[in-house]
Formats: structure tokens, C-alpha cells, sequence
């Protein structure tokens, strides 16, 4: 099944898309191809995860360090080439003029992608960091993040020589999320790896990193697109857009000061777990503006914009659970817990990549011209993806309920409690399954539309229009 | 937010102030925290970890251990790992200065690992720990990969271990650990937080005459107390 977002009118491709067709499609497939190797590492590590002997014996593969994999093909594969992807192509459609500077891009693209590769080899022969979201190897970080700003910078260029006057808020996110990563990711090279700070600091210093990624990185990259597309799609203006900056700054200014999230009740002051729940609450202004901002999602019809909607209801329901187990009187049951799993795959999984996958069903038609190759493999991704999360999640969710609960009642062993989890745990490893074949459909799909485009660029290339007012209004 | 220049110094300023307040506010409060000198007994905890248990650290850390053991017991009444024997008292910063990569973990699908040779009335020891990682259970995996199997010449190996059963070696091999296998269970062995801190006594029993003993704000609150005190003193 296609229909209108999926396909693009020849009239609809511009200059700005055709000339940026070739590098957006180069960090598109490998961050397709890192989220079919993230899935087969789901698969693993969900399988060990209930047979904890399932490939034990393989040192490369210990359930830590598929774990380490997992999370970080995601992370800096799939999330990072994919929504640079996209956050790209919307600046540029903003910005009003073809993208500068697309070699660039590119060899950040290999650059990157060699680092990734280089980063998981040391995880998998033991290198890993042992902080969470911030696994890669030090010898591969500087390289990461040089190649970070090559492909970050025709973005900013876009930006800074926009020929439009005034900011749209796909703008804000996009230029925030380019922007912010570096920052972000050499201040922790710095506490965590250069020059180590000292115990549990060390903790503290992670903890505010993977909530910055999250509110400064992850969050901005899913919502240039979300904001851009959203209104295309359902055809109207955006509701309460005056309140829009205001989110923004909220998500910019508070984010950073939720990092004490995950240490409830942990070694540290305490003041940063009481700064994390003041925090996680103040977010909630945040989500409350973009939803009621891209509330007109639930108009539009397509492929593109029921993605997107999925995302944003779990990107909202993410905001408000993180506020609600920040307490401590919540924590101290779900702290530890698969439910604290089952959060973290709702904000990566059901909000960020359900969020670029709208972005990318409504960009390829238009940087290739023509419509996906196939439509049942689109809705066959569309149908499998949307079960097998919600599948994810539920299990996870369920099982780490009752595993918090039963880890408070000290007369049940921890063996015993984790032996009453395999049922969650066998059906938590057919949603993963699912998540893999149904990112194969995409991964598949992705490449029959792009070849199919090579084959044929320059009749595609004589299809655009001057496009740059049209384009540039509806954000 | 037509200007460009300053549309970006807010966002650098934002992220400057999370990371400041964050990461250098608590480096100020706790990054010159020294072990502390018990008069008594005449020496200084923590006690540093042995060469070859540091070593262990680092196997422990790469082959992710962390990511379903956690090492910090919160304290006795938040949650029950007080009653499941993980340690008497709540874990604190100063337990862990000095540990290079502090593995604080995130999750517990299997037991804290604070106090583990520090457990009452019997704690694990080496043999059980070679056993388990070796042979595993149905609920840990077994790292064969952490061992050698060889064929006996001369006299057995003093370390080799005694498995019968699932794990069991034809007759005349053993299985002798390796050298990660070695220092892992030394570092496992180290784990001990029996020291007592003046910021880690556990709090006083709540008195059992208060009326509203049942409740939970009876516990909290000189609990939250004596947080704010052991901050005062930091």
C-alpha cells in the first residue's frame, strides 16, 4: 500500500533534493545497514537474555558486550546516519538553496562509519568504556568526532546562508542537534576517558551524558523532521507554534540537569537525584508543547505521517514516565528493573526511530523522484515495526513490573525472580524478530527505490521547479 | 530568534551550565575526598585494591559484567538490599576512590556484587567463583573462554579446578583458569565494604512505639536528615 506522501510528484523535486540525492542516500544506507546489524544484536542479546548459555562461550558476544554492541550500532549507526540524514535534508529545504559543501558529508559518512566499525571491533575484543551510551573504544572518539563535523557541516552552512529572514522550529532542532553533539561528546571524552574523573564521579559525569544525547542530540534530531513534515502533510498551520521556542529552550536549558535520573538512591550527593526529579518534571513542559504543537498529526494521511504520529505519542508518553520514575518513591521499585528497559526502548525505538522513519518514507520519493519500489514492503515494514515495538515494549514493561516488585520482598531469591521472567523474556525475543525482518523490508526497499534511481538521474533531474518559497513556508 | 550569533550562544550556554552544575559542581564537592583514618584500628579505608584485583577490575568492565550486576547497595530502608544480605550499610562515594572505572551498573537481573566477599554468613570463595564462571548455572552463563583445557604432564596443576558432572574433562586433562580468570576472581574477592564510615552508619531503627510506624514518611524523613548532614560535612 502506497499513497500520497509516499510518492512524490516529479514537480515536487527540487534542485535542493536532486543535487543532494547521492551523499543523503550514502548516509541513509549505512545507517539502514546499522539498524539490521543493531537487530541481529537485539536477537542475540534477547535470546541470552532467557538461554543465558546462547553463545556464552564466544568471548566476542558475552551478553555485556552484545549488549555494548546492540546500543551502539543504534545509537551512532542507525540514529546518527539516519537522522543527520534527514535533519540535513530539512535544513537545507529551509535554508533555500541547493546544500554546500556535500563531499564533505560523505567522507564524514566513511569516516564515521570506519570509526563505528573500528569502536565495535574493540567492544566485541574488549575495549569497551563501560559507560552506557558512551561505549566506543577512546582510540576511536576523535575520529568520530572530526568525522561528526564534516558531515555535520553543510547543515550549518545551509543554516547560516539561509536566504530566508526568519528561524523556523525545524531550524532550532536541527541547528541545536548539529550543533550540540560535539560539545556534548568531547566534554565527556574528556571527564570520562582523557582525563578520568574520580569514582562515582565518574557516574555522575555519564549519567549527564546520556541524558544530554537524549534531550540534546536524539530528541532535536527526530523533531527537525517531525516539525517540518508534520504540517506539510496535514495541511494546515501549526497550533500554538507561539509556544514552540518556549519548548525548545525548555528541552536545550533542562535537559542537561535531568543526568542524576538514573542514580536514585545511588553514591552520589543527593542533591542530584532531587535536581534530576525537579528536572524531569520542568521537561514536561517541553512535551506538553509539542504535542499540543503536532497534535495536527493526527490529520494527515500517508505512510510518512503515521509514523510519525507513533513517535510523537511514545515521545510523550517517554517524557512522562522518565518524570514519573524519577521520584523516588517510584525508583526504588523500578530502578534496576527491565521496566527501566522498557522506558529507555519506548524514547529510542517508539519515539526517535519511528519519528526518522517518517522523516525518510517522506524524503526518498523526493530526493529520488519516484515513489517507493514497493509498497507492500513498506506496509509490511509499517505493520511489523508498529507490533513488534509495541510488542517490545509491553513485555518489557510487564515482566520488569513484576521483577521490581518481587526484587522488594527479600524472601525471593534473585535467581528465582529472574527465572520467572523467562516468559517475557522468550516474547520479548519474537518482537525483536519482528523489529529485524521488518527493518530488512526497509533495508531492502531503500535499496531497490535507490537503484532504480541511479539507473535513471537525469530524467529525474529535469523534473524539478523553482521551489525555494513554496518550500520554505510551511515549517 | 532571527540572530544567528546569539541563537547559538544560548545553546552553548545551556549545555555549559548542565555540565558545570553537574559535572564539575559535584567534582567540587567530592573530588578531593580522601580515605579516611580509623585511629583505632590504624589505618586508612578504603584499603587499596591489590595490583592483580585492579587487574580484575578491567576484566570485569570489558567483558560487561555491569550489565546485570550492579555494585551499590542503597540504603537500608530504600528498597530491600539490606534484607537480601548485599551489605549492612548504604554504599558511598568514598567506597569507591580508589577504583578506576567504578562499575556502578544499571541493572539487577542477577545479585549486587558490593559486598560480595564481605557476605554473612558465608561468602562466595575462589572455588565457587571458578566453578560458576566455568561450569555457569541456569541462571549465569558459563565462560568456558576463560579457561584452558590441557592435557596433564608431570603433576596436576595446583590452580586446576575440581569439576565433576557437566563440566567434567576426560581423564588426564584439566582445566586450568587463565590468567583474566585469575585476576577476575581476585578482584571478585576484593569486593568488601565492611568498614564502617562516620557518612555510612546505618540509620537508627525507626522506634516501634511512634504510632505511624507503618508509615513510610516516618522512615523518610530522618533519613533525609541525615543525607543533609553527611552533605554538611562534606
Amino acid at each position: 500500500m502506497t499513497n500520497d506522501s509516499t510518492h512524490a510528484t516529479s514537480a515536487e523535486v527540487t534542485a535542493i533534493d536532486s543535487q543532494a540525492r547521492g551523499p543523503l542516500c550514502v548516509l541513509l544506507a549505512s545507517g539502514l545497514a546499522w539498524l539490521v546489524i543493531s537487530g541481529v544484536l537485539g536477537v542475540i542479546t534477547s535470546i541470552q537474555l532467557h538461554t543465558p548459555g546462547f553463545l556464552a562461550d564466544c568471548s566476542f558476544l558475552t551478553f555485556g558486550r552484545a549488549q555494548a554492541l546492540r546500543e551502539t550500532s543504534f545509537l551512532y549507526g542507525w540514529i546518527a546516519n539516519s537522522g543527520l540524514a534527514v535533519a540535513l535534508w530539512v535544513l537545507g529545504r529551509l535554508g533555500g538553496s541547493p546544500l554546500r559543501v556535500l563531499n564533505w558529508a560523505v567522507a564524514g559518512a566513511l569516516f564515521w562509519n570506519l570509526g563505528l566499525t573500528i569502536g565495535l571491533i574493540g567492544i566485541g575484543t574488549g575495549d569497551m568504556t563501560s559507560f552506557g551510551f558512551f561505549q566506543l573504544p577512546r582510540y576511536v572518539q576523535p575520529l568520530m568526532l572530526i568525522a561528526y563535523g564534516a558531515i555535520a557541516l553543510p547543515g550549518v552552512l545551509a543554516w547560516s546562508g539561509r536566504r530566508t529572514s526568519g528561524l523556523y522550529a525545524s531550524q532550532w532542532y536541527g541547528v541545536a542537534a548539529l550543533f550540540l553533539f560535539p560539545w556534548l561528546f568531547s566534554a565527556a571524552q574528556i571527564v570520562l576517558l582523557w582525563a578520568p574523573l574520580r569514582g562515582t564521579l565518574q557516574a555522575v559525569a555519564a549519567g549527564w551524558y546520556t541524558q544530554s544525547l537524549w534531550s540534546l542530540w536524539l530528541a532535536p534530531l527526530a523533531l527537525t523532521g517531525a516539525y517540518y513534515i508534520v504540517p506539510k502533510v496535514a495541511g494546515r498551520s501549526m497550533p500554538s507554534y507561539d509556544f514552540s521556542s518556549l519548548g525548545f529552550w525548555t528541552l536545550v536549558v533542562i535537559g542537561g540537569w535531568t543526568g542524576g535520573r538514573h542514580l536514585v538512591g545511588g553514591p552520589v550527593p543527593a542533591w542530584i537525584a532531587t535536581m534530576a526529579v525537579v528536572a524531569c518534571s520542568m521537561m514536561l513542559f517541553h512535551y506538553i508543547v509539542v504535542a499540543l504543537n503536532l497534535r495536527i498529526a493526527s490529520h494527515g494521511s500517508g505512510t510518512a505521517i503515521r509514523f510519525i504520529r507513533f513517535g510523537l505519542v511514545a515521545y510523550s508518553l517517554t517524557g512522562l514516565l522518565d518524570a514519573l520514575s524519577s521520584f523516588r518513591g517510584v525508583a526504588v521499585e523500578w530502578q534496576f528493573t527491565l521496566l527501566a528497559t522498557a522506558l529507555e526502548q519506548l524514547g529510542l525505538y517508539g519515539g526517535i526511530s519511528m519519528m526518522i522513519f517518517g522523516g525518510i518514507y517522506y524524503m526518498v520519493p523526493r530526493l529520488t523522484g519516484r515513489p517507493w519500489a514497493s509498497g507492500a514492503l513498506t506496509s509490511g515494514h509499517r505493520v511489523l515495526v508498529s507490533l513488534g515495538v509495541v510488542l517490545l515494549i509491553v513485555t518489557l514493561a510487564v515482566g520488569g513490573w513484576t521483577q521490581g516488585d518481587e526484587l522488594l520482598n527479600p524472601k525471593l531469591g534473585v535467581g528465582t525472580i529472574y527465572t520467572q521472567l523467562k516468559l517475557s523474556l522468550m516474547i520479548g525475543t519474537a518482537a525483536n524478530v519482528a523489529l529485524l525482518a521488518a527493518n530488512l523490508f526497509l533495508l531492502v526497499n531503500f535499496i531497490r527505490s535507490a537503484v532504480v534511481c541511479c539507473g535513471t538521474s537525469a530524467a529525474a533531474e529535469s523534473a524539478f521547479r523553482q521551489p525555494a518559497a513554496l518550500e520554505a513556508h510551511a515549517s | 530568534m532571527k540572530n544567528g550569533f546569539i541563537f547559538l550562544v544560548g545553546l552553548f550556554a545551556a549545555i555549559a551550565m548542565s555540565w558545570g552544575g553537574i559535572v564539575l559542581g559535584t567534582h567540587a564537592q567530592l573530588g578531593s575526598l580522601t580515605p579516611y583514618y580509623d585511629d583505632t584500628e590504624g589505618k586508612s579505608f578504603p584499603e587499596r585494591t591489590t595490583g592483580l584485583a585492579a587487574r580484575g577490575q578491567l576484566v570485569y568492565a570489558d567483558l560487561g559484567c555491569a550489565a546485570c550486576h550492579t555494585q551499590q547497595v542503597r540504603r537500608p530502608d530504600y528498597g530491600s538490599d539490606q534484607a537480601r544480605g548485599w551489605g549492612d550499610r548504604q554504599s558511598v562515594a568514598r567506597d569507591y576512590i580508589h577504583q578506576a572505572r567504578p562499575q556502578l551498573g544499571a541493572s539487577r537481573i542477577g545479585p549486587d556484587l558490593t559486598n560480595l566477599a564481605g557476605r554473612k554468613p558465608s561468602a562466595m570463595d575462589s572455588e565457587d567463583l571458578m566453578k560458576l564462571l566455568y561450569v555457569g548455572s541456569g541462571t549465569h552463563p558459563s565462560y568456558k573462554f576463560l579457561f584452558v583445557e590441557k592435557q596433564i604432564v608431570g603433576e596436576s596443576s595446583a590452580r586446576a579446578l575440581r569439576v565433576s558432572g557437566a563440566g567434567a574433562v576426560a581423564a588426564g586433562h584439566e582445566i586450568v583458569p587463565s590468567e583474566r580468570a585469575q585476576t577476575l576472581v581476585a578482584y571478585l574477592l576484593s569486593l568488601n565494604t565492611a568498614y564502617d564510615y562516620p557518612e555510612s552508619r546505618p540509620l537508627p531503627p525507626p522506634a516501634k512505639a511512634a504510632p505511624a510506624a507503618g508509615h513510610a514518611e516516618t522512615h523518610a524523613a530522618p533519613a533525609a536528615k541525615s543525607e543533609m548532614k553527611q552533605e554538611a560535612k562534606k
